[in-house]
């Protein structure tokens, strides 16, 4: 187990500093969440990293804060997208739902008791976690498709420049029905019936705001804690490690740059704090690709298989020197990860945040398993970030071994940042303030 | 918890905690009348049944096309009473996908499989056996329910029971896949919902004020909803529903259906 | 609780007199056995309440006692055979019909808080006053309550069948007047019994209402002026009409009036609050009073059609058997039986006294058929009796 001393990171610290406050300010389980806390959070530094096995279940983030929670948060084992549409026509009934949406997100985030009904009644919560609501590392991320703006003559000057609907790429074949929506919320927590539990809740408190238009779970693999260094990035269903070239989430600076639009970009002012999220739901033929002789898997990828380490690497986190191989002799030029990071000057632009799951539903009519990755991002910039990214890997070897069917496109509501504030409220007085449209 | 989660919670409590008392005999009344209404809703679907299974038996398709859909209608206001006889609603309203073989499987009856026939294959070839089991089916659901003292937590229950009817295997327009009358269906799903929650509201109006308001106003959403696709004495195909009005029907509809589900705990029967 | 008293109408006309031929034919028969309850003896030191009626009030003409059960005892000290009721408002709570001259009978209720009215005998009488003062008990009933859910649903499927069949009597009371209104004597005599069965399916109910009882369904001999008093409305006026007279005429102002009733009886039906007790005790008291004397009396003295009468009697209890059947406990297997078995006794003794398909006239049934079918009223209401005690509810 590493000890707070082995790391070097300050930010780190801050993150750890912020996320106690966050626990301080919860009136149950504070106590008992602290100790549980500090062995897990060292080994996880990076969002990709896997989680670590030993996740205490009364450990929270906070909820209130400059940005939302989920994005540059350490990624537990289980996530869940869920995407709605939004009934609200207008600002108030927006705003209400907004609030609403904001209060429950709250509770759920910080655990606690469910009101007790009678009997008679149907219970106020689905109990699946018991009694008592243990946060268990839940984080709820908040996000706004192209259509709630498109589809509200007041909303549309203030749609975020860069969102729009998602359009298929040359390698997708995308399904109407686990596509797009008004609004994404994105679960993450320790368990996955923790972020099951979290959408029963919005589902049963919310019906007359939100109408659920698809969901997909997905998992990461826990690993114990590392004995020294840094944790290992988790493998995705293609055995291979996913996200050991993520950009540093503990890095404030460089998550300025990449993560969240700032005060400068031109971008609506009310978006200041937010981020673009790309969400693609990624099936893996993995049947065919364990048929798949080794060596072309690693050539496809761009890494060694067992340890992920590019082919002029040892460990995962090695940089490949691809300004040495310009023939693409020891790295294929159209291996992914080359394609999809060719670590140029000119593509440091391109960096975004991946923070993916693994997902596995069941078998499709061909019985075949259906599996692959829910693929999240988050970028400052969503045209320079995952699109042109995407564009690069169109036509990529892996493209042989996937199938996008899913996902959209949205934009993340800066954070809420007191019990006085809620999500949505700078497009809600951004709105009010506009002059309406004729 | 902090206080703002605190305020959450209570006001969650607030609306959901309404006196849940202990059933009085006030259920007589609407009970009652409930029963009435199932009655005439009974005796109009045996003789729109009749007209509609002569008209099968003709062979005249484009009259039993006419028929199928107001048939259903009061099949579908009273469903809640008509699922207590599990034989006779397999009979009567099963789909194709209950079937292992679907549309395939002899066991494949009722009304649905004459709308296959009637759509998909534009033919009454082979309806007629269906067409006579459909009307004896109809009819002995008629005698069985006419002596029934209906059980009041299921006339009750029955409000959300339709709404959670539709929400879960309606509004994706799988009910009528071949004639594509679900906008019918979904009206007599509503008007019996509607029923019987007009039916206890006088039992609700003073203590759940807020609750009625709530109710009342997504069953007049549905109303304005549905009023747009009106055509004629019935409804437009479901391919006309908009996306739009898709999503306020099923926001409608969930809503109804969470809200009712307190309806037999807030008159004291469960 | 007696908020109704002030809007009830009044009713002052139909003087119930027990009928001397139906007294005689009693004694004559030396079946005294179903006046059981009647006794000539000194009232029993068992804590009954006494009461004693006059030639013109009651004695005591004010009863003042603690909600809960209560024993009464009807002394007929008149000249008259009387009935004794008790009345809230225009509700009939209890009642004992025809209790003769020097007999005593007793009845008991269950009484809750509230102040009632007493007939006392003659209807011209001042009315006696029963006030019940409200009990530990009966405050804590009230509150707690009994649990009454497994009610909702006989009672719900009850009312129903009230209102269907205030329905059809108002119909077939309609076709009736109208057969008057032509003059049609055939059609008219053809259309009496059919248009009495809906009252009588529903008379365990429609008893409740002294009023429009005395309007609908009074016996000429229980007026004073018989035929002749003023107070002869109602279904067996027009029967004394159609078959006494063979005529129409002079009918259709007791037409008219017995539709307009009907109408009110429909509407009241529909209005009815029902309780559980409507359902077990009402079944018993109807069977009852049926045993105890109607049958063996007969009720429709120019028709004779008393079986249909009897038939639609016994289609309303045969209901309300049906429907508090299923609350019976499973403990109680064997009463259940015997409650089927009691409510099929009537039906076949019925079936039975049929020729072909139609009842013959009620004076081919002699006095001991008349005794027997009685007995399987009695037997039924017996049982009903211990129904009702069995489901009584708190």
């Amino acid at each position: 187990m590493m000890s707070r001393s082995d790391d070097p990171s300050a930010s780190r610290s801050n993150r750890r500093r912020q996320f106690l406050i966050g626990m301080s300010a919860a009136a149950t389980g504070a106590l008992a969440a602290a100790p549980a806390h500090a062995e897990t959070a060292p080994t996880q530094r990076h969002v990709t990293d896997a989680p670590n096995a030993h996740a205490s279940a009364q450990a929270r983030w906070p909820f209130y804060g400059k940005h939302q929670q989920g994005i540059t948060t350490p990624r537990p084992a289980a996530g869940m997208v869920a995407a709605f549409d939004v009934i609200a026509t207008t600002p108030d009934a927006l705003e209400a739902m907004f609030r609403a949406l904001s209060a429950r997100l709250a509770f759920l985030t910080q655990g606690g008791m469910p009101p007790e009904l009678d009997p008679k009644l149907p219970p106020a919560d689905s109990g699946i976690l018991g009694p008592v609501i243990e946060p268990d590392n839940l984080t709820a991320t908040v996000s706004l498709g192209n259509a709630l703006f498109a589809d509200r003559d007041w909303l549309r000057p203030l749609k975020p420049r860069r969102l729009q609907r998602m359009t298929r790429f040359s390698n997708d074949a995308l399904e109407a029905r686990l596509c797009h929506g008004d609004l994404l919320l994105q679960f993450c927590a320790n368990r996955p019936d923790t972020t099951i539990h979290a959408l029963r809740d919005i589902v049963k408190m919310m019906p007359d705001t939100l109408v659920l238009r698809w969901k997909q779970e997905g998992t990461v693999p826990v690993l114990p804690a590392a004995a020294k260094g840094r944790a290992e990035s988790a493998r995705n269903f293609l055995g291979f490690h996913d996200g050991s070239a993520n950009p540093d989430a503990g890095d404030a600076k460089l998550m300025q740059r990449v993560v969240w639009v700032g005060e400068g970009d031109d971008e609506p002012r009310w978006a200041v704090r937010g981020s673009y999220q790309a969400v693609r739901i990624i099936r893996n033929f993995v049947e065919r690709w364990d048929r798949t002789p080794l060596r072309e898997q690693e050539h496809i990828f761009g890494r060694r298989k067992a340890s992920g380490a590019p082919f002029d690497g040892r460990t995962e986190f090695d940089v490949p020197d691809y300004a040495r191989d310009p023939d693409g002799r020891v790295t294929p030029l159209d291996a992914h990860i080359r394609l999809a990071n060719p670590r140029t000057p000119s593509t440091a632009r391109n960096l975004m945040l991946r923070r993916p799951f693994n997902y596995s539903n069941g078998v499709n009519k061909a019985g075949q398993l259906d599996m692959g990755l829910l693929f999240i991002c988050y970028q400052a910039d969503l045209e320079a970030g995952f699109i042109t990214v995407q564009k690069r890997l169109n036509g990529e070897p892996l493209e042989e071994y996937l199938k996008p069917v899913g996902g959209g496109y949205f934009y993340v509501l800066p954070g809420a940042e007191s019990a006085d504030d809620y999500l949505g409220r700078t497009l809600i007085e951004a709105a009010r303030a506009a002059p309406s449209p004729t | 918890m902090k206080p703002q989660h605190l305020l959450a919670a209570g006001a969650l409590a607030a609306f959901l905690c309404g006196p849940a008392a202990a059933a009085t005999l006030d259920l007589v009344e609407p009970i009652a009348a409930y029963k009435i209404y199932v009655s005439e809703k009974l005796q109009t679907l045996v003789t729109d049944t009749k007209a509609f299974t002569s008209a099968v038996k003709a062979g005249d398709i484009a009259t039993a096309k006419r028929l199928f859909a107001p048939t259903r209608m009061s099949y579908e206001a009273i469903e809640p009473i008509a699922e207590l006889f599990g034989d006779l609603d397999k009979a009567i309203d099963s789909r194709a996908d209950d079937y292992e073989k679907a549309e395939k499987s002899p066991e494949f009856q009722g009304f649905h499989r004459l709308e296959y026939g009637l759509w998909a294959q534009n033919s009454t070839e082979g309806l007629a056996p269906v067409a006579d089991k459909l009307m004896a089916d109809v009819t002995t659901l008629h005698q069985r329910i006419t002596d029934l003292a209906l059980p009041p937590e299921k006339v009750v229950g029955g409000a959300a029971a339709l709404m959670e009817e539709v929400a879960a295997t309606k509004i994706s327009g799988e009910e009528d896949r071949y004639s594509h009358t679900d906008l019918w269906d979904f009206k007599g799903n509503f008007d019996g919902s509607q029923k019987i929650f007009e039916l206890v509201r006088p039992l609700l109006e003073n203590s759940e004020a807020a609750f009625v308001k709530k109710v009342a106003d997504n069953f007049d959403t549905v109303d304005t909803t549905l009023a747009k696709y009106k055509d004629g004495a019935g409804y437009q195909s479901y391919d006309k529903l908009t996306d739009g009005d898709r999503k306020i029907l099923a926001s409608a509809v969930n809503t109804l259906a969470e809200d009712l589900s307190t309806l037999r705990g807030k008159l004291g029967l469960n | 609780m007696s908020t109704e008293k002030s809007a009830a109408p009044r009713p002052s006309r139909a003087m119930p007199l027990a009928v001397a031929a139906a007294a005689v034919l009693v004694l004559a028969s030396g079946g005294l056995f179903y006046y059981a309850t009647i006794s000539k003896q000194a009232a029993p030191a068992d804590g009954a309440t006494r009461v004693e009626i006059g030639a013109s009030a009651c004695t005591p003409n004010e009863l003042a006692l603690p909600a809960g059960r209560h024993v009464f005892e009807i002394h007929n000290a008149s000249q008259r055979p009387v009935e004794w009721e008790i009345l809230d408002g225009i509700m009939v709570i209890e009642e004992r019909e025809n209790i003769l001259p020097g007999f005593r009978q007793r009845l008991t209720a269950s009484l809750k808080p509230g102040t009632y009215e007493i007939t006392c005998g003659l209807l011209s009488n001042p009315r006696g006053k029963l006030v019940v003062a409200a009990t530990a008990a009966s405050d804590a009933a009230a509150t707690a309550g009994p649990d009454l859910k497994a009610f909702i649903g006989p009672l719900s499927e009850y009312k129903v069948f009230l209102v269907m069949q205030g329905s059809a009597l108002v119909a077939a009371t309609q076709d009736l007047v109208a057969a008057i209104r032509r003059g049609d004597v055939a059609r008219a005599r053809a259309l009496y019994a059919p248009a009495r069965a809906g009252y009588r399916a529903v008379a365990a109910v429609a008893g409740r209402w002294a009023d429009l009882q005395n309007s609908i369904d009074p016996a000429a001999d229980y007026l004073e002026k018989r035929e002749q008093d003023a107070g002869f409305t109602g279904f067996h006026r027009i029967e004394y009409g159609l078959f006494a007279g063979n005529t129409t005429e002079g009918l259709q102002p007791a037409a008219d009036r017995l539709l307009a009733d009907v109408t009110t009886l429909k509407a009241r039906l529909g209005a009815v609050k029902l309780a559980p007790d409507d359902l077990t005790q009402g079944a018993a008291r109807l069977a009852r009073r049926l045993a105890d004397g109607r049958i063996e009396r007969g009720e429709n003295a120019y028709a004779h059609s008393d079986l249909a009468d009897l038939d639609a009697s016994l289609a309303g209890l045969a209901k309300m058997a049906r429907l508090v059947r299923p609350l019976i406990p499973t403990a109680a297997a064997d009463l259940a039986k015997q409650l089927d078995g009691r409510v099929d006794a009537v039906r076949q003794a019925l079936a039975a006294l049929k020729s072909g398909d139609v009842y013959p006239s009620y004076e081919r049934v002699d006095a001991a058929g008349r005794r027997a079918l009685a007995g399987d009223f009695r037997d039924l209401a017996d049982t009903l009796d211990t129904v009702s005690a069995r489901l009584s509810p708190g």
